[in-house]
């Protein structure tokens, strides 16, 4: 076989390799990039040249709710993710491996499960006369109906549901990477469960809580579907506001401007995350 | 022995409850919404106060359902096709090409996942007005493979990372043409990966909502479109019955995917 064959094929290390990616560079390049930047550009060119759009948006106390209605909501989302998230992955990263796939199973099957389908069925739950409600009532807990939809309770809850497999499986990998003689040692040593939680196992698996937290709150910020059907008027977030400045009042100009405030946002938190996760880990290792 | 779950004593059994709380917060909304698609109740009340399957007979009895299923399975087909072809061959150019920018190529294209969807939807969005490809299917296609590529590239490239190179150099020295030692050596040993990378992509495409929501027309409409707007009108028991149809085929194609890694892995 020739030098000329094997480079054709990229089976030796020269730049021939590039060949291949020409397809998906061609595909992401021409449907990615360029659109995204057409966007950009209207930003800054509609309905005339200049920054009035970035001016509007960052001037407005309208605008400047939902900003900060956007980064509370996914800060909150975040936080209650984590927190749930933690101990589950603790569990599943050291319990028998029968009971952890009957786990992991219902993790998948939440994950892969429609999202739509998901929201909907949350939104059957939490309304006013709905089985949430209906169960509090029944054992005395409460005696109006909660407000659980169309607020920022609504949100939390549904969002939380998504975001938890993005955590929890990350997470379990993160954990289980801990060697158990580094524990068994602190506790030889003296040191109470608590002591050996707060200053190990913590620090150990603070990594895995800091990137996939990030990752999470990164989904959070750009998310649309859940609070536009689990959120009220009252605290519209970043992406379905910019939806509507599309859709239904045609200002092209200001939606684009916020869409590109939100890619900035989302890419330097992304960038930050890639730092702290190790590049080739959170991409999937190639 | 916080990592030692034989000796973990009052904690486990604190953590396995909470755990089990979780598993079941997971569970409580697909497993509902399976019991609601059965209730008699219009008004979603719940326990219903009978069994039906009225509403599945609605479902069934409107083409505007089944015409929108099909179109989501022939276009998450179609994407799927493609971004497992495109991805397949950038995985190999990412995985084993060495040259300048290679970790910047990659990052450009994986970032379809991490940027946010409605940014790229109404960008697509304008771009295809432009184009004349809105409402199309081949719009639809397109932006859906866009969307689906990382998908794709990640589980081929991580079995092709696991894959042992030196076995398709010994295949080409025993006198296979290197094309012909990697469709026969190469792509079976990566099967997996292939594999996962077509469910991905077609699950990325399938359950899309944003996009499609923009790029949707009244004559071209896919599955998560007529869902979404069903709820934004009413929630309609109907809606419960095609979501539990949806957990049907999650289910199956979990199945699958066990068995055929099963069969795979020995």
């Amino acid at each position: 076989m020739s030098v000329e064959t094997r480079r054709n094929f990229g089976t030796v290390r020269v730049p021939a390799g590039l060949n291949g990616l020409l397809p998906a560079l061609i595909l992401i390049m021409l449907f990615f990039v360029v659109p995204v930047l057409a966007l950009l550009l209207r930003s800054v060119t509609e309905p005339e040249p200049g920054l009035q759009n970035y001016a509007a948006l960052l001037g407005d106390g309208t605008y400047a709710r939902v900003f900060f209605n956007t980064f509370l909501v996914a800060a909150l989302v975040t936080i209650v993710t984590v927190l749930v998230a933690f101990p589950v992955a603790w569990m599943l990263a050291i319990m028998p491996s029968g009971l952890a796939s009957i786990i992991f199973g219902i993790i998948i099957l939440s994950m892969w499960t429609n999202l739509l389908t998901r929201t909907y069925a949350w939104m059957v739950l939490l309304q006013r006369t709905g089985v949430i409600n209906r169960t509090l009532m029944t054992i005395g807990v409460i005696d109006q109906p909660l407000p659980l939809i169309n607020n920022l309770t609504g949100v939390t809850i549904g969002m939380v549901y998504i975001m938890l497999p993005f955590m929890i499986l990350p997470l379990v990998g993160t954990l289980r990477a801990i060697d158990p003689m580094t524990l068994r040692a602190a506790s030889l040593c003296g040191a109470s469960p608590f002591q050996a939680f707060r200053r190990i196992l913590l620090p150990l698996s603070l990594p895995g809580v800091a990137a996939g937290g990030l990752m999470v709150f990164v989904m959070s910020l750009g998310y649309f579907v859940t609070p536009a059907l689990l959120g009220g008027t009252s605290n519209m977030m970043l992406a379905e506001m910019i939806a509507q400045m599309v859709q239904s009042l045609l200002n092209w100009g200001l939606g684009s401007a916020a869409a590109f405030i939100l890619l900035v946002v989302t890419m330097a938190l992304y960038a930050l995350q890639l730092r702290l996760a190790g590049a080739r880990r959170m991409s999937g290792g190639i | 022995m916080l990592l030692d779950y034989d000796r973990m004593g009052g904690l486990r059994v604190a953590l396995l409850g909470f755990t089990a709380l979780v598993a079941g917060f997971l569970l409580l909304p697909v497993v509902f919404i399976v019991l609601l698609s059965f209730g008699s109740s219009r008004w979603l009340a719940f326990p219903p106060p009978g069994w039906t399957l009225k509403w599945y007979q609605e479902l069934f009895a409107d083409p505007a359902w089944l015409d929108a299923a099909l179109t989501s399975a022939r276009i998450a087909t179609m994407t799927a096709i493609l971004a497992v072809a495109i991805g397949l061959l950038a995985s190999f150019a990412l995985v084993r090409g060495r040259f300048a920018g290679r970790e910047i190529l990659r990052g450009l294209l994986l970032t379809p996942m991490v940027l946010p969807i409605v940014v790229f939807a109404i960008a697509i969005y304008a771009f295809f007005l432009r184009l004349g490809l809105g409402g199309t299917t081949i719009g639809f296609v397109i932006a859906h493979t866009v969307l689906a590529l990382p998908f794709a590239i990640i589980p081929i490239a991580t079995a092709l990372e696991g894959f042992d190179k030196s076995i398709e150099d010994a295949a080409i020295v025993c006198g296979a043409s290197p094309l012909e030692a990697r469709l026969r050596i190469t792509l079976p040993s990566i099967r997996i990966g292939i594999f996962s990378a077509a469910i991905f992509s077609f699950l990325a495409s399938w359950d899309e909502v944003v996009v499609a929501i923009f790029m949707a027309s009244p004559s071209l409409q896919t599955l998560p479109v007529k869902i979404w707007g069903s709820l934004r009108s009413d929630l309609s028991p109907v809606i419960a019955a095609a979501s539990s149809l949806l957990v049907g085929l999650t289910l199956a194609l979990m199945l699958v995917t066990a068995l055929l890694q099963r069969k795979f892995r020995t």
